[in-house]
């Protein structure tokens, strides 16, 4: 029961990392691809109808890790608290610029560029307020990838329960920074037309396939949290609860699984249009 | 322990935990007005169903976003200021926070996402099917955090081992009162929330005397006519939560002093010398100012309901849209001051006669604690103003403007930007 749980909750993690990473290294580039409003509501949109389905995989996670490994949970996130602090603050900021960005002023499905005339409360088209969501966006994206970078550092040092410090620590966390972004590239390439697509397609290079460059940048992504998990004591930290929440999880993650890949079915074509965020 | 940091980590899981619980509160019952909308809409095939849908659908996925984002700081308090709690109670107290992340908000996220984005994409029974699929899982996320919750107030099913709590009887900690009632009075509470809500917005519309009098007139029908029973559902609830209730909240409720000492006795002589009576002036005042707003909502939903069934009434008494207007914040206050008479009431303990809170404080500096505390009150309070203000403007503009299931194949001609009453 120990090892089915330690298992469901690598998969949980290297799930995250591989889906949720790949929006959030497109929303640390969302600059970089759309130069315009227009372009930028593009890129959001590339990845829009996924991100609040890539981000319930760290929820389950923690939950997992708070069910099955309580003690360890706990210790965890108390001893890594100002890494979780600034983690957890820049996934707010990042979420609230994304469902806020298209609340205000434009057209809806317009990305505020084609109907900019004033709302019928005299607000303009709201170019500041996309503005500044656009900003919340990307500098959340960053803070969360580098909090993952630090948090990582901790786990990889071998001493999970203290903040990372020193040279070592700032450059895995710009390393693991670095891995999303190129992540979130790949992603771009398979996702996006016109201009933004081609600014991706510079970068990944022409000489491989587009899917190429995401397929390696998914499997490092994915064995990053299962190389921290193995500096873990796991084995040792699982609770009694296991034996009841392992059974269950076995019955519903294969449900869940299902409905993420009707979720990925369902959106899978390339992006040509705004969409609601 | 650093009595400090105690103090800090209590401030910040009261705001942190109160501000979240008021979102959820509009999130629950409006996904249950919405999923009864879209179903009226796809059954009859009316024009005014489809776009009570996009509208009211609209203001509650503005609000479920700022519920989301408080409720991910939620999960992680525990382990971050509290590893005393998931350290002592955290095979018990953690499972069913793992069920409800795993079996109710995955689900939930992940169907909402298909729900918003895949407006015109699905059959529309499918799309139905989403919504409800999105509705029935934020409730039973809220039953398995208020079973959580019921653990903390009123530990059942568990026994100690090395000093530690482990789960022992899976079942009674699943049916624990304290967590069933709570979720009855809870769910209530978020239908007439919803409903004050409902009735509220469509007044401010109706009083100002909108073109869109039918949509509006509809609307302040459903939101009164749910309120009623909303309200006494969770009167009923409430009121049985009284019979169980720990025997010091309630003797510090009805301010019995000679009850008070013979109770704070008992506990000297069972867990050894200490406070254990919770702050009277907050708990008294909790409990008093949510039997004040029952009192005031129960004459304003029966008058409600009687008056909404005039049409005449519905559509030209102003005095009462402006009474609907200003009674919006009252299911607020009854819930948010229930439920720190519930939880203020019951401390010192976080698990109620095993754990006490200041055991259960993570090792942290005050430092760290207060950088936290700051970070995460200043960002709620941020999204608490958006929140406020984007609702108010969405509602305010009415339903001419929704973004929501607007059809994006034809978006590029700004004619069809304009609601698309169909499905």
């Amino acid at each position: 029961m120990d090892t089915l749980a330690i298992a469901l909750l690598g998969f949980f993690a290297a799930a995250y990392f591989v889906l949720a990473g790949s929006d959030i290294g497109t929303g640390m580039l969302a600059p970089y691809l759309g130069r315009s409003d227009r372009e930028r509501r593009l890129v959001i949109a590339s990845f829009a109808p996924f991100f609040l389905g890539n981000e319930v995989w760290l929820v389950a996670t923690a939950g997992l890790l708070i069910g099955c490994f309580p003690d360890l949970e706990g210790e965890l996130l108390s001893g890594q608290f100002p890494v979780v602090v600034a983690l957890l603050a820049g996934w707010i900021v990042r979420d609230m610029g994304l469902w806020m960005r298209g609340r205000v002023g434009g057209g809806p499905g317009q990305g505020g560029d084609v109907r900019s005339g004033p709302g019928p409360d005299g607000s303009g088209g709201g170019r500041g307020w996309r503005l500044v969501c656009d900003t919340a966006v990307t500098g959340g994206s960053w803070v969360l990838a580098l909090s993952w970078g630090w948090l990582l550092a901790g786990l990889f040092s071998g001493s999970p329960d203290t903040p990372a410090s020193g040279p070592v620590a700032v450059l895995t966390a710009l390393a693991v920074a670095g891995l999303f972004a190129v992540h979130g590239l790949g992603f771009a390439v398979l996702r996006l037309t016109g201009d933004p697509y081609a600014r991706a397609r510079v970068l990944v290079g022409r000489a491989a396939r587009p899917w190429h460059s995401f397929a390696l940048t998914a499997a490092l992504m994915a064995a990053l949290p299962l190389l921290a998990g193995l500096g873990l004591p796991l084995t040792e930290s699982a609770g009694t609860s296991v034996d009841v929440l392992v059974p269950a999880l076995l019955v519903v993650t294969p449900l869940l699984v299902v409905v993420q890949a009707w979720m990925w079915r369902t959106f899978r074509g390339r992006v040509t249009r705004p969409s609601y965020l | 322990m650093n009595p400090e940091t105690l103090d800090l980590a209590r401030l910040q899981f009261a705001l942190t935990a109160g501000g979240h619980f008021l979102f959820v509160a509009l999130t629950l019952g409006l996904a249950t007005v919405v999923a009864c909308l879209q179903t009226a809409a796809t059954a009859s095939g009316k024009p005014l169903y489809a776009r009570m849908v996009r509208f009211w659908g609209q203001l509650y996925v503005i609000n479920y976003a700022v519920g989301i984002v408080t409720g991910l700081v939620m999960e992680f308090q525990f382990g971050l200021s509290w590893s005393g709690l998931t350290h002592h109670a955290g095979d018990v107290f953690g499972s069913s926070l793992a069920l409800e992340t795993v079996i109710a908000f995955f689900v939930e996220s992940t169907f909402l996402g298909l729900w918003i984005f895949g407006w015109h994409r699905f059959n529309k029974w499918v799309h139905l099917a989403l919504i409800w699929g999105v509705t029935l899982t934020a409730y039973a996320s809220a039953y398995w955090i208020l079973v959580a919750n019921g653990f903390l107030n009123n530990p059942v099913g568990h026994r100690e081992e090395n000093g530690r709590l482990v789960l022992d009887n899976t079942v009674e900690v699943f049916t624990n009162p304290s967590a069933l009632l709570a979720f009855g009075h809870v769910m209530g509470g978020a239908l007439l929330t919803a409903g004050f809500f409902m009735a509220g917005v469509s007044a401010y519309h109706l009083f100002k005397r909108s073109a869109e009098w039918e949509f509006f007139g509809k609307s302040l029908r459903i939101g009164v006519f749910l309120s009623l029973p909303a309200l006494f559902v969770t009167a009923t609830f409430g009121g049985l939560q009284f019979v169980g209730m720990q025997p010091m909240k309630e003797a510090v409720f009805s301010a019995k002093a000679a009850e008070i000492a013979k109770l704070q006795a008992d506990m000297v002589e069972r867990f050894g010398p200490g406070d254990y009576v919770p702050s009277e002036a907050l708990t008294r005042t909790a409990g008093i100012l949510m039997l004040l707003a029952f009192a005031l909502m129960m004459y304003l939903c029966i008058a409600g309901a009687v008056l909404a069934a005039f049409r005449k009434v519905v559509f030209r008494f102003r005095l009462w849209h402006v009474v609907l207007m200003a009674a919006v914040p009252l299911p607020y206050l009854a819930m948010i001051s229930g439920w720190v008479f519930r939880e203020a009431g019951r401390q010192p303990w976080v698990v109620y006669g095993l754990l006490k809170t200041e055991d259960a404080v993570s090792q942290v500096s005050p430092g760290s604690m207060r950088i936290s505390l700051i970070v995460f009150t200043s960002l709620f309070a941020l999204l608490a103003a958006l929140n406020f203000w984007l609702i108010v403007r969405h509602a305010r503009r009415g339903p001419v403007e929704t973004d929501l299931g607007l059809d994006e194949r034809e978006a590029s001609n700004p004619a069809d930007a304009l609601p698309a009453a169909r499905y």
